[in-house]
């Protein structure tokens, strides 16, 4: 696959016939930007799988252990927990091991884990060089860079999303805000913040994979422990992303979803109101 | 692609498809004003079985993508974990350890490019000192060894081998102190103040052979988790054994090693995973070829630099 830019020399454009009417697109997403997008899944589900069974060996969150199971872990907790409360989960065979056989490759597997997880974060890297070139070859990046309005645009959208299920409910008319920008003020903020936190996902990375000869890099985060909790907690704004992402696209439609692998739209009027964007 | 670019072709196409007006609609002709500004997507007309064309493609381009990257993941994932996933089969193959393998050698090579044999270690304070927990693998050998105790060296330039004590040790060399981290491949890491004799001022003293390229650190005393041998090796570049904060260490926090700690002496070598700092080191033997290593042989990086 050479070009996936929609074509501007069209070496059979005179065989098609001149009755039928061209179809009016915009290009949306650049083809470095759809590949890098559409990597990032099972790259991240690499990382984040991985990254939990890296936990396990040493639990960020721990406790005084517990005197009759000696358990220390905060996630072994939950998981037990979950084994008492939930039901269907009662009998289930070791539920320390709860969250790490759901959320991860499984506990007790360092070693395989460590090397997943740097096979994944080089990908991750290079993906993330990838999507840079793709937001600049095709000029997006603009359309991501925060403005000011966004401050007051962006909780506005947040108040529209939450709102409509209960307005739809209602019968109530719930008004989409007006913008003429490619995306909205809250998606702006999101496509902005995810890549932002990519980027420290790496440099926390690297600051707790060497923290003697990057020490420099540790100290910027706090410490070498500090930086293991923000690596921690970066893993929780992919998670917190990724779901309203997924469940806007799919209400938003199928031109939304289609553009990021086709690369472009249909939608090209965008001065005007857009009734139920993503 | 820029707007010019795309002016141009877009004239080609008007020239080529004679009659067929496919530059339509208000192109947003308006240039923005400053480098920053969000630029308007401009619509662009295209012949339907043109995108129709490009659409199944790009389309059957993503499903084998997708299909690659399921066959990746059933390749690369442990068997645990698909066995979870209800993967019956065992799938394991010497091909996903060689390649996972493969990865680590890169991740090794990128950690040596990083390191500099002259670069400190940073140091702490006696206030920033935090507790240190036993992390024998196995279970803490019994003090019995301690007495008769000894540490002997082989590679040596002199083709001898020596055997020292550890009052030897002590008396011949000058003790240095330090409070470095020290951090677990587990995540983990102690600040812990250690003393004890440089290992380049044991290497000065007994040269090892010219061909020496490596040092295969060990303790014999080492015991697996049902408490039966199971001797501890490590490997170690010259280099790093040379770097002026790794030490042999006798002291830690001010006392004598305990067993816990590795007594009565410790390889501490910051630069590298606490995995590479040798508790009750026995033997050091000098080597041209990278010798085995412990925890290299069951999966983990063999440099382990931090």
């Amino acid at each position: 696959m050479s070009h996936s830019t929609l074509p501007d020399c069209e070496p059979n454009s005179a065989s098609t016939s001149p009755e039928q009417p061209g179809v009016l697109v915009v290009r949306k997403h650049h083809f470095l930007v759809r590949w890098s997008h559409w990597l990032n899944i099972p790259i991240l589900l690499g990382l984040i799988l991985s990254g939990i069974s890296i936990y396990w060996a040493s639990p960020v969150y721990q406790h005084k252990p517990d005197p009759n199971t000696g358990n220390f872990d905060v996630a072994a907790d939950i998981g037990i927990w979950i084994c008492a409360h939930v039901p269907g989960q009662r009998n289930y065979g070791s539920p320390p091991d709860w969250i790490y056989n759901h959320m991860s490759l499984g506990p007790g597997m360092l070693a395989t884990a460590l090397r997943l997880h740097w096979l994944c974060a080089y990908l991750f890297m290079l993906n993330g060089i990838v999507y840079v070139a793709g937001l600049v070859r095709g000029g997006g990046w603009r359309s991501l860079l925060p403005r000011w309005t966004d401050l007051l645009d962006a909780p506005r959208m947040f108040r529209y999303y939450v709102g409509f299920p209960f307005a739809k409910l209602a019968r109530r008319q719930w008004p989409h805000p007006l913008f003429n920008t490619k995306y909205n003020a809250l998606q702006r903020t999101a496509y902005f913040s995810v890549p932002a936190a990519g980027l420290l996902s790496v440099g926390t990375g690297w600051a707790i994979h060497k923290p003697i000869q990057l020490h420099w890099l540790a100290a910027l985060f706090g410490g070498y422990n500090a930086a293991r909790v923000w690596h921690f907690w970066l893993l929780w704004v992919y998670m917190f992303f990724v779901v309203p992402h997924v469940i806007l696209v799919f209400a938003d439609g199928w031109d939304t979803l289609r553009s990021m692998i086709v690369g472009w739209s249909t939608r090209v009027e965008r001065s005007e109101v857009v009734p139920n964007e993503q | 692609m820029n707007n010019k670019e795309r002016d141009d072709s877009l004239q080609r196409k008007d020239i080529t498809s004679t009659g067929v007006a496919l530059l339509v609609k208000s192109v947003s002709v308006k240039k923005p004003k400053r480098f920053f500004e969000e630029r308007s997507l401009p619509p662009i007309e295209i012949s339907p079985w043109r995108l129709r064309y490009q659409s199944r493609r790009d389309f059957l381009v993503f499903g084998a993508g997708a299909l690659a990257t399921l066959a990746g993941a059933g390749f690369l994932l442990p068997q645990d974990t698909l066995g979870r996933l209800g993967v019956r089969r065992n799938v394991d193959s010497p091909g996903k350890e060689w390649f996972l393998n493969q990865a680590l050698r890169i991740d090794d090579d990128v950690a040596e490019a990083l390191y500099s044999v002259n670069r400190r270690v940073p140091t702490y304070t006696k206030s920033q000192i935090t507790p240190l927990k036993n992390n024998y693998n196995g279970a803490t050998p019994d003090p019995g060894y301690i007495p008769g105790w000894k540490l002997t060296l082989d590679g040596l330039a002199s083709g001898l081998g020596i055997s020292l004590d550890i009052r030897n040790l002590l008396t011949r060399f000058s003790v240095h102190e330090q409070i470095t981290r020290l951090v677990c491949v587990e995540g983990w890491s102690a600040v812990a103040w250690w003393a004890g004799l440089r290992l380049d001022d044991l290497i000065r003293a007994y040269p090892p052979m010219s061909r020496a390229k490596w040092a295969r650190v060990e303790s014999s005393v080492n015991l697996d988790a049902s408490g039966n041998p199971d001797p501890y090796y490590m490997s170690l570049d010259l280099a790093t054994a040379r770097h002026p904060q790794t030490l042999l260490a006798t002291h830690f926090n001010g006392q004598a090693l305990t067993v816990d700690h590795g007594a009565p002496l410790r390889l501490l070598v910051p630069v590298k995973l606490g995995l590479k700092n040798v508790k009750a080191v026995t033997g050091i033997t000098y080597l041209a070829a990278e010798p085995r290593d412990y925890w290299a042989e069951r999966g983990y990086s063999r440099y382990d630099g931090v």
